[in-house]
């Protein structure tokens, strides 16, 4: 099953052109994947470059954690363990090992990738509260191991510069432009890559699990295997965002591994609507502006937060996105077929 | 050594008072309370700023703080906690981490951000052998078994008490009693945060109070939690007393390390035991 997945990441862009141009009217991924460019790149001038850059890295991250939270219905209180880990380990291969940023990228990528097959295996074993709670004491582990116990790698509290990355090719990441379609670029193939993976039967199998996970398995799927590897998936996906903000600031402290920014993300999926990729990206760029314009006026941004957070919980569950689609069926309108819809 | 022993019975003395309305609150109504920091924290800045009133009684202004954050208890109970039953077990994460943030907004408010330090009540010590022990640690750790044996009474021989044992073995069998078991629960739910509120105050000598001082209790309270069983009393017990000496004896050789330990050692009982028997938990 996992066996397509795996040919659409090795070459993403040849087969999926021509399936994409051939199916242009039915499937409108490669519209929508215009349209966020061209959104991104709307908010540019306004929000200036170095912004929109992050505003494109969070979307990756919450859409990774929407592979595991919106479509498994599996709540880490630990993502941001693997956005770290990449971050920190790009840029410690950078600053000791080789000044080439592909290869800290990969390296950041690979060994995130480890560590979640490794713990996948210990908190794929539970759900509901027990995984939340694992992932967030593995978190804090992580958060420790760059602060305390390797620090003299990671520097600590002062955090690690990889100012010294040399330019490979045409990509010269301390040019900003270059982060921005770089990032841009990533963030349209996870986009990309994660909607052939919730419309394929894997996407339908752990939206199954969501629903109910001992009807899945009482149908022959070995609900561990799956659930394990849509956690690598995430996790992976959480790391590549990582790994990008190091690139765009060459520079890494331990606030890239604190637990508590898992509460962005959260926040962020539950905004956007959690369960549908628009969702994610909705919820990444609106939860970015909240946050970055918010504490303008208001200086109580924590219990704004936790307000906005109780609103949406008790009144508001499918969030903005949600929300949108659920006024557009109301009308009649069945044109619209929204992603996921049926599963949420 | 014994220094050791003392030390890791104290924190675990404190990580018992503060897991076991945890512990409760996930056994009976299946909710991950978030919030139960916040009323830790709050009791402690409320028992700051009674202390003075009351003369600088450290047992007083104690009570009076515990009294104090009944209400509060009471509202969170009430309004967040009773509303989430039978949700599914992320909403109530997220609802009851959004009442700790916003307490803890307040007390930023009210309070302010810098540590506030309260002095050891009792400043005594007395040599055991070749160690010198804090005559308040030693308090602590006496008042911990006696709070264990009370509780184990309060659950074992009242009516409330027993109600609730069977509500943490099967809630849904209470109800087809036709025994309230929310109104109950409504008690113990107090009951927890008065015990939390307790260990709070007894740690505040032995660390700095600060708004953000409830968020690594609360995750070494999970982990008690996690550790004992969630929803086993004496469990829960058993698992903080087990931690505070694990983390006693790492901090003594590395000091950092301490608290990562008690994850550590979470993730090997996780690894260990079964998982299928939580899992039921989620439903």
């Amino acid at each position: 099953m996992s066996l397509p997945i795996e040919i659409t990441k090795e070459a993403p862009a040849a087969p999926a052109l021509k399936a994409g141009l051939l199916t242009l009217g039915k499937d409108r991924t490669w519209l929508e994947m215009v349209v966020m460019t061209l959104a991104f790149l709307a908010l540019w001038p306004v929000l200036g470059q170095h912004r929109v850059t992050d505003f494109i890295i969070f979307c990756i991250l919450v859409l990774s954690f929407d592979l595991l939270y919106g479509y498994m219905g599996r709540l880490s209180f630990g993502h941001i363990l693997y956005y770290g880990t990449g971050g920190y380990i790009c840029s410690v291969f950078i600053a000791y090992i080789t000044p080439n940023p592909l290869l800290g990228m990969a390296a950041g990528i690979f060994v995130a990738m480890v560590v979640a097959m490794l713990v996948g295996l210990i908190v794929s074993r539970a759900d509901g509260a027990p995984f939340s709670l694992t992932n967030l004491a593995f978190n804090q582990i992580g958060l420790f191991c760059a602060l305390s116990a390797f620090a003299d790698w990671t520097k600590g509290d002062n955090g690690l510069p990889s100012t010294n990355m040399q330019p490979v090719l045409f990509l010269d990441f301390l040019e900003k432009p270059v982060n921005f379609w770089f990032s841009l670029f990533w963030l349209l193939v996870v986009f990309y890559l994660l909607k052939r993976l919730t419309r394929s039967p894997f996407g339908v199998l752990i939206r199954s699990i969501k629903e109910d996970e001992s009807r899945v398995r009482f149908v022959g799927y070995s609900t561990f295997y799956y659930k394990w590897l849509t956690y690598v998936i995430s996790c992976t996906l959480a790391s590549l965002a990582g790994v990008l903000i190091t690139l765009n600031y060459t520079f890494i402290s331990p606030h890239a591994m604190d637990p508590n920014a898992n509460l962005d993300i959260i926040f962020a999926s539950l905004l956007g609507g959690a369960g549908n990729l628009y969702g994610a990206v909705v919820g990444g760029i609106l939860f970015q502006l909240i946050k970055n314009y918010l504490p303008i006026w208001v200086s109580d941004w924590e219990a704004f937060l936790g307000i906005a957070l109780l609103i949406l919980v008790f009144n508001f569950r499918k969030g903005l996105t949600g929300f949108v689609m659920e006024r557009w069926a109301a009308r009649g309108q069945s044109a619209m077929q929204p992603e996921g819809g049926e599963a949420i | 050594m014994i220094q050791t022993l003392i030390q890791g019975l104290t924190i675990g003395g404190i990580l018992y008072f503060v897991s076991i309305g945890l512990s409760l609150t996930f056994g009976t109504m299946r909710v991950l309370n978030f919030a139960h920091v916040a009323v830790y924290t709050l009791g402690i800045y409320f028992f700051i700023s009674i202390k003075p009133l009351v003369g600088d009684m450290f047992p007083v202004a104690l009570v009076l703080a515990m009294v104090a954050m009944v209400p509060f208890a009471y509202v969170v109970e009430r309004y967040v906690i009773r509303r989430l039953y039978g949700e599914s077990v992320d909403y109530t994460i997220i609802a009851t981490y959004a009442v700790l943030l916003i307490v803890t907004n307040g007390i930023k408010r009210i309070w302010g951000v810098q540590p506030q330090p309260v002095a050891d009540p009792i400043g005594k010590f007395v040599d055991l052998g070749d160690a010198t022990i804090s005559v308040y640690r030693l308090s602590i750790v006496v008042l911990a078994f006696l709070v264990f044996a009370g509780l184990n009474l309060f659950f074992r021989r009242s009516v409330i008490g027993k109600i609730v044992t069977a509500a943490l073995d099967d809630s849904e069998g209470v109800r087809r009693l036709g025994l309230d078991v929310n109104r109950y629960f409504g008690i113990v739910f107090i009951l927890g945060s008065l015990l939390a509120v307790l260990g709070g105050v007894l740690y505040a000598p032995m660390t700095a109070v600060q708004p953000y001082m409830g968020f690594m209790i609360l995750l070494l309270g999970f982990a008690t939690v996690i550790v004992g069983g969630m929803g086993n009393l004496n469990g829960t017990f058993y698992a903080a007393i087990a931690l505070g000496l694990v983390m006693a004896v790492t901090g003594r050789f590395w000091s950092q390390a301490a608290e990562t330990m008690v994850f550590i050692v979470m993730g090997i009982v996780l690894i260990i035991k079964p998982l299928d028997t939580y899992s039921t938990a989620g439903k």
